[in-house]
């Protein structure tokens, strides 16, 4: 059969030599260009036919320009991990070390990364409290300064096993000169077998435990009085008087936490139980603790052994008390007054590092039956073990030549040790150094060998807090770097041939039996006695008590300036000193970030500054303007100088000055920048480092200083809509003294409803059913730690500004702790109060919003549409309560302007924007831009979560009925002391709920004349004092004190 | 019998022995010959200025408002200090041109076109600041109400800013067409003068086709009269709804019910003195004496004397009302933050209350009220009084209210917020030189209106008559 031939034209059917012509040239018409065989770039354009040429590659370019846009992956599991949802967060117990330091905590982990440090409530020692320091540990994880490969000389070591070989060949060459270890006190049980037996494969060697700052004396001190070099257990819970020694037991002073914890819920009352513990603080400088103590003493920090004596005499020791002036003579024999009326529980504290203080301490919590009843030999502290005078040794032995190789952890002598430079000259004669830790620190960067440890969060381990109550490590993310535990390491280099981790659990399945027993301890984070054995006391040895007075008796009090030289509760001894969150936290006190600074008297600015701030006219000129006169601090021919902050409550001739400052450019550049080294300050006498130091020469210095504070003001004008406060005596004797007169504001203006937003309003009223948010704030327990500010950075996204911007008052923070200082100037009261958006039912922000960006949500919440808002700041500006915060710029690198930033803002938000350092974002909550106001949102995404929680279980939320928990906001999560309550108030059986009723007599709003109707409540602070204030007088004091 | 009455309190309105065709020559002649070099040195000065003020903004949008020195406390400053003052120095010209028309004040037309430019200029410059000072000005249009796919989203009506909005485009609006309908006849004489082409098509295009039929000139005194009616309201309002920019907060120092009058009367102040220190300048440099005559300066003292007057007894009262409301805030607002030397703003205080309240007293004066030099000065003392005014207000409240804590550093404004603000100077006078060199700067046909009962030429008129016989009055007048 013949094929059918198709044909499309003419042409084709006749095959025409035209048709043939324009089959071959698809593309008829002329190129904008002559082609010829040189090829297309070569080609020439003709005059005429450059605009088609130039439409053509302009379109071209746009084409390939816009074609090329960034990959994004977004690898779904191929195999998904069995416990691993994504979006859905799991939980691990881990705990938090750093140096001496370990708190147990659960970590937040979503997709993989721990983006949030939760305290463990199973751990009976803090019960779920955090510190700011453990908030903020998550974002070391993240540190862009963190080491991220073993090094030698500077250079990358490619293998670990590359590495080891090196160390072994270098170790070989050692001869017989000893090993030396030196770390920072080490918590770890299964550590120290791990030192042990490195220990034991180089014979000679030793292991030196040196801490960055001393309790040496205490150790001695212990030593000499109860045979035991330890820190015995506190009972802050069970003691109804607290006498500090110059101990920031709260803030800083061995763990902090635990003490806040027990400390707190000794200092919780209520209608039904109207006592509280008595706290009695006697201390040079204003600390946080001083500034919770119902009364609190000033003396010179040299007379700390005079005040010790007379305490001591005043309980019925046998010393002569020494002498002292009339007020602080009446202070000890008040306070010796009620130590002997409560004796079985009270406890003496000290922060002194000198033994023979110590050691006189110990005899007065002989004398007052603290021992076996708040003082627990039974069960001895592990955070604290080094002694001085062994460190002092090994710089003598590295300076001699006699030190053949230190290894180094956790320990950073180079900048934290008293003679540093001392300690530098002697690691240039040790033949092998080899530094574990984490960041090129000051010693790291003298050392050969660098091999960085795994951050906590990526680590196994153990830690021993006290005796029997151990806290679990298990990481909760791949190592981000080439990093190895520090136990693997010496155990690779001891020869064994299991890892750290095979160790660890062996150790601990012995102990606990099984396997299961072991799952179940690390599913919990924390191994506790399994009894309460109460609290044991241990034999007293009261030999050395005489010898400790006599020594102490021939000290004489100081007749020039002197020095006390403390930790700041946001960076304590400095190891974090590269974390923003934490530079950027205001101190309790001064409320200055990014810096240390001398802390002086009013009485002192005054004779040096001539700064009078009990005129308004130089109080306004000081508080006004960042720019802070600078003083120069001379020390033993050692100098410093800093800005000065005037600080009530500092004893006259005292001034001091914070750790943890002036770093390495290396260490990061957040640390680098801020404040200056006052280590170098310390004394070293008696065989212990000392931090009080007397004979200090102050001159006033020209340097130019800006001190960045996030509070400028220092009292609070009187204003007692805004803060109340009373003493216990009155609070008994007038119990409904608050709820008085807001019971005559009722009867005037809400009579028949008894609710100011039915009545007292033009408006209508609708009703609210479901839930409504509320938050009580009890001020007794707060203690102004400022957990609560780095918690919720952490869990809001809420930018790092830096320096420069908070000496704008371009901070940021949702939370803040507002001081307050009333009363005496020389010794004020002090006041805290978290200031958070009030989430007013009557918000004034809500309706001066032209869009509305901001408003009320149906359950009590007053909610910020970011994309909504235009900013134009309108509502910042008629907030009652000033807690919106406008982005002034692009901090958080979410902008439609992206990346023109550099220069504008500082290096700790380029930090915070770093890839690394925004693995720590919460991707629940939407990291603002620039232009857009914000403000605390209740933790909204966390009440989501908690709403949903109740949904599937088809229950109604829970918010503490029976103390279960469906949500917890990050303030409420992170407060060690309990402050913040928070839930559902339209649940009668909520926490919340039960919180203002039980608290009736103390409940007050802010600002409440205002009838913003505030869903967050205060409860009046309650100082323990036997004074009794009068209403009617209190009135007087406030009207008095308004005027100045 | 006398035909001719002559005030012996009302000096004429027009100097000089004028005839309408003096007049025309006069005031539109400048349009037509090459400006002088004073003109273009202000103009190029005025123009570096706004550049300025365009660098500043751009600054301040592309980096941020972390450009400017504002902070959590204070986070309005200069931008809407700014803002204020120049919505206040816009009031003069409705006044002027709607106020005073109505009540027949024929002492008006020598100076409603200038001062009605000045207004529409000032509100252009108001508008900046609004505005820019926005976090996200590209999506300031977020606050027009129009139906959208955002759900749709609509506005806040309750918000005084959303007020803010609709008070000042209808002030906006209105003085627009006042000012532009009063222009049409006048823009036709200058169509008509035209000798180029071109000239002749743009104000041809500009002046509407107006040929000056009585039909055109009925509807032109009806319009004017109908935007009067509408003008008037909105002197009144615009400045008290940007008062409720305060008041209606809850801020001490803010929230002040008596800010409405006394945001009124002080715009009118500091407008009258922007109107005065502008026409001193221009009847020198355009040489139009003879038409802002002294008794025009003199009568626009007057206003300011009577304005300033209340402004002072309007600060003293808020003094009282603190010390009588007993309430803690109000009084530290007012004591001590503002009337206290030693406050951190204690200055800005004081020199509002000299500025404002006692420098202006010496206009009980009548020989300084003829004062053109001392006139100048004072007009230029009273705007940086009003612009006090507003920084005080503004700014000590904000930076100490309730809380203590949140007391925060003293706001000194960045060079990005002086350049701002400096720009808005550049923009101010740049429209005006402009609006000098290409419109007539007096109403042409409204001075004539006046010039029949006002003018020397009149005047000389009426001498004749008077004394003519009846007879040859008869006899001249006979058609």
């Amino acid at each position: 059969m013949e094929h059918k031939k198709y044909w499309q034209s003419f042409g084709e059917l006749n095959q025409s030599a035209a048709y043939e012509a324009s089959s071959n040239d698809e593309f008829q018409e002329e190129l904008p260009f002559e082609a010829d065989d040189k090829g297309l770039f070569d080609a020439k354009t003709p005059r005429r036919d450059f605009l088609k040429y130039m439409g053509f590659s302009t379109a071209a370019a746009a084409l390939a320009a816009s074609c090329e846009v960034p990959v994004k992956k977004a690898i779904p599991f191929a195999n998904k991990p069995e416990e691993i949802i994504p979006g859905v967060a799991n939980y691990y117990a881990t705990t938090y070390v750093q140096d001496g330091d370990a708190i147990s905590i659960v970590a937040k982990v979503r997709d993989g990364r721990p983006i949030k440090i939760e305290g463990n409530e199973l751990s009976p020692l803090t019960q779920g409290g955090t510190s700011a320091r453990v908030q903020a540990s998550v974002l070391d994880l993240y540190d862009t300064a963190r080491l991220r490969f073993p090094m030698a000389d500077g250079k990358e070591v490619s293998t670990f096993e590359a590495f080891d070989k090196m160390i072994g060949s270098a170790m070989s060459t050692l001869g017989s000169a000893p090993v030396v270890l030196l770390t920072s006190s080490v918590t770890s049980v299964t550590g120290k077998q791990v030192i042990d037996q490195f220990l034991q494969t180089h014979p000679g060697s030793r292991h030196v435990t040196y801490d960055a700052v001393s309790y040496s004396g205490m150790l001695l001190a212990n030593e000499a009085c109860y045979g035991q070099r330890a820190i015995p257990s506190y009972n802050f819970a069970d003691a109804k008087v607290i006498v500090s020694l110059g101990a920031d037991f709260l803030g800083t002073w061995l763990n902090p936490v635990e003490f806040a914890k027990h400390y707190s819920i000794g200092r919780k009352i209520n209608e039904k139980k109207l006592a509280m513990n008595r706290h009695i603080q006697f201390e040079s400088m204003m600390s946080m603790t001083g500034a919770n103590a119902d009364y609190r003493y000033q003396h010179r920090p040299s007379e700390t052994a005079a005040v010790v004596l007379a305490l001591y005499a005043a309980l019925g020791g046998a010393v002569s008390a020494p002498s002292l002036d009339e007020k602080l003579k009446k202070a000890v024999a008040e306070t010796a007054k009620q130590l002997n009326a409560s004796k079985g529980a009270a406890l003496v504290v000290c922060g002194s590092n000198d033994p023979n203080v110590q050691i006189v301490v110990n005899a007065i919590n002989e004398s007052i039956g603290a021992t076996g009843t708040t003082i627990n030999w039974g069960s001895t502290y592990n955070l604290r073990q080094g002694v001085d005078a062994d460190m002092a040794k090994l710089v003598d032995d590295m300076n001699a030549g006699s030190v053949g190789a230190l290894i180094i952890n956790g320990a950073n002598p180079a900048y934290d040790f008293f003679d540093s430079g001392r300690f530098a000259d002697g690691l240039k004669k040790v033949k092998v150094a080899v530094s574990f830790n984490t960041k090129m620190d000051e010693t790291t960067q003298l050392c050969k060998y660098v091999i960085p440890d795994h951050h906590f969060l990526e680590s196994w381990g153990d830690a021993e807090i006290k005796t029997g109550h151990v806290s679990l490590l298990q990481p909760t993310i791949y190592p981000l770097f080439k990093t190895r535990q520090w136990q693997d390491s010496l155990l690779k280099w001891s020869g064994a041939t299991g890892d750290y981790l095979s160790m660890v659990k062996q150790y601990w399945m012995g102990k606990l039996g099984s396997e299961s027993n072991w799952d179940k301890a690390l599913q919990d984070g924390v191994i506790t006695p399994a009894s309460d054995s109460g609290a044991s006391g241990a034999g007293f040895n009261s030999g050395s008590v005489a010898a400790a007075a006599g020594a102490l008796s021939a000290v004489k009090p100081g007749t020039q300036t002197e020095l006390v030289i403390y930790q700041k509760v946001s960076l304590g001894e400095g190891q974090q000193a590269n974390n923003p969150w934490l530079q950027e936290m205001p101190d309790p006190i001064t409320k200055a970030t990014w810096d240390n600074y001398v802390m002086i008297s009013p009485a002192m600015a005054k004779s040096i500054y001539n700064i009078d701030i009990t005129t308004n006219k130089d109080a306004d000129a000081y508080e006004v303007h960042p720019e802070k006169p600078a003083m120069k601090v001379t020390v033993n021919g050692k100098s410093i100088e800093l800005p000065v902050l005037i600080v009530p409550g500092t004893q006259p001739n005292t001034i001091a000055i914070a750790v943890g400052y002036g770093r390495s450019e290396r260490l990061g550049k957040v640390a680098a920048g801020a404040g200056k080294n006052a280590y170098p300050l310390v004394a070293f006498t008696g065989g212990n480092r000392q931090y009080a130091i007397s004979n200090v020469s102050v001159e006033k210095s020209s340097a130019d200083f800006i001190v960045a504070q996030n509070q400028t003001h220092q009292t609070h004008e009187g204003r007692t809509d805004v803060v109340l406060e009373t003493t216990l005596a009155t609070l008994k004797s007038s119990p409904e003294m608050f709820s008085e007169k807001r019971e005559e504001k009722v009867e005037e203006y809400a009579k028949y409803t008894r609710d100011y937003a039915k009545e007292a309003t033009l408006y209508p009223h609708f009703p609210r059913p479901g839930i409504k948010w509320g938050m009580s704030i009890d001020l007794n327990s707060c203690t102004g730690c400022g957990a609560c500010v780095v918690a919720c950075n952490a869990e809001n996204n809420v930018a790092v500004v830096g320096k420069q911007e908070v000496a704008r008052a371009h901070d940021m923070h949702w939370m803040r702790i507002d001081r307050y200082f009333s009363g005496d100037l020389e010794n004020p009261n002090v006041i805290f109060q978290p200031m958070l958006c009030q989430h007013c039912d009557n918000a004034p922000c809500e309706n001066v919003c032209p869009v509305s960006a901001t408003n009320h949500s149906s359950e009590g919440m007053n909610q910020m549409i970011y994309n909504r808002c235009i900013g134009t700041r309108y509502c910042a500006n008629n907030c009652p309560f000033k807690v919106r915060r406008f982005n002034w710029s692009d901090y958080m690198s979410a902008d439609s302007f992206p990346d023109n930033q550099v220069g504008i803002i500082s290096d700790a938000s380029m930090q915070m924007n770093d890839e690394l350092t925004r693995m720590v974002l919460n991707p629940d909550v939407t990291v603002r831009s620039r232009g857009v106001m914000e403000k605390c949102s209740l933790c909204a995404q966390r009440l989501q979560d908690g709403k949903l929680k109740a949904k599937k279980a088809s229950r109604p939320l829970l918010s503490g009925e029976n103390g279960e928990w469906d949500v917890k906001v990050a303030c409420q999560q992170a407060c060690p002391s309990d402050a913040i309550v928070f839930g559902n108030a339209n649940e009668k059986e909520s926490d919340v709920s039960k919180h203002r009723v039980e608290n009736n007599g103390r409940i007050f709003y802010a600002l409440e004349m205002l009838h913003v109707l505030p869903n967050v409540n205060y409860l009046a602070k309650v100082r323990n004092t036997d004074e009794v204030i009068h209403v009617e007088k209190m009135g007087e004091k406030h009207a008095s004190e308004k005027v100045s | 019998m006398s035909l001719k009455y002559e005030s012996q309190l009302r000096e004429p309105l027009v100097d000089g022995n004028k005839d309408y065709h003096q007049i025309t020559e006069d005031i539109i002649r400048p349009i037509e010959v090459k400006p002088g070099r004073l003109w273009y040195i202000g103009f190029f000065i005025s123009v570096a200025l706004l550049l300025f003020g365009v660098y500043s903004v751009y600054r301040e949008v592309t980096y941020g408002i972390g450009q400017w020195n504002l902070h959590k406390t204070v986070g309005w400053g200069w931008d809407i200090t700014n803002f204020v003052w120049w919505v206040g120095i816009g009031h003069a010209g409705t006044l002027i041109s709607a106020i005073l028309l109505l009540f027949r004040q024929g002492w008006r037309t020598g100076v409603n076109r200038a001062a009605e430019a000045m207004t529409i200029f000032a509100v252009m410059c108001a508008g900046q600041f609004p505005i820019f000072h926005m976090g996200r000005v590209w999506l300031a249009f977020f606050i027009m109400p129009y139906p959208n796919t955002r759900g749709p989203v609509w506005v806040n009506f309750s918000s005084p800013l959303l007020w803010d909005v609709f008070a000042i485009s209808t002030y906006f609006t209105v003085s627009l067409l006042f000012w532009y309908s009063g222009l049409l006849p006048d823009l036709a004489s200058v169509r008509d003068r035209a000798k180029t082409k071109l000239r002749k098509l743009l104000y041809g295009v500009a002046s509407f086709g107006w040929t000056g039929s009585t039909k055109h000139w009925q509807r032109h005194e009806s319009l004017s009269l109908v935007l009067a009616g509408l003008a008037t309201p909105l002197v009144l309002s615009v400045h008290t709804i940007v008062s409720f920019d305060f008041a209606t907060s809850v801020i001490p120092g803010w929230h002040t019910t008596i800010f409405p009058p006394y945001f009124v009367a002080g715009a009118i102040f500091s407008g009258f003195a922007m109107v005065q220190s502008l026409l001193i300048v221009v009847r020198r440099v355009l040489n139009l004496q003879e038409y802002i005559t002294v008794g025009h300066i003199e009568a626009m003292n007057k206003v300011i004397v009577l304005t300033g007057s209340i402004v002072g007894i309007a600060y003293l009262t808020e003094l009282f009302i603190a010390w009588y409301s007993i309430n803690q805030y109000e009084q530290y607002a007012f004591f001590y933050s503002r009337a206290n030397l030693f406050s951190p703003y204690g200055w800005a205080y004081y020199g509002m209350m000299f500025c404002n309240v006692v420098s202006p007293q010496l206009f009980w004066s009548r020989k300084l009220r003829r004062n053109i030099t001392f006139t100048f000065f004072m007009s230029v003392i009273v705007n940086i009084g009003m612009w006090f005014e507003r920084f005080v207000i503004i700014v000590t409240s904000i930076s100490r209210d309730y809380l203590p804590s949140s007391w925060s550093y003293y706001y000194s404004p960045s060079i990005w917020e002086i350049g701002f603000y400096m720009g808005t100077f550049g923009l101010f006078f740049t429209c005006f030189f402009l609006f000098s060199k290409y419109f007539p700067v007096i109403a042409v046909a409204e001075i004539k209106y006046v010039l029949k009962t006002s003018g020397e030429n009149y005047k000389a008129k009426m001498d004749t008559v008077e004394n003519q016989k009846v007879e040859e009055f008869a006899h001249d007048h006979a058609h």
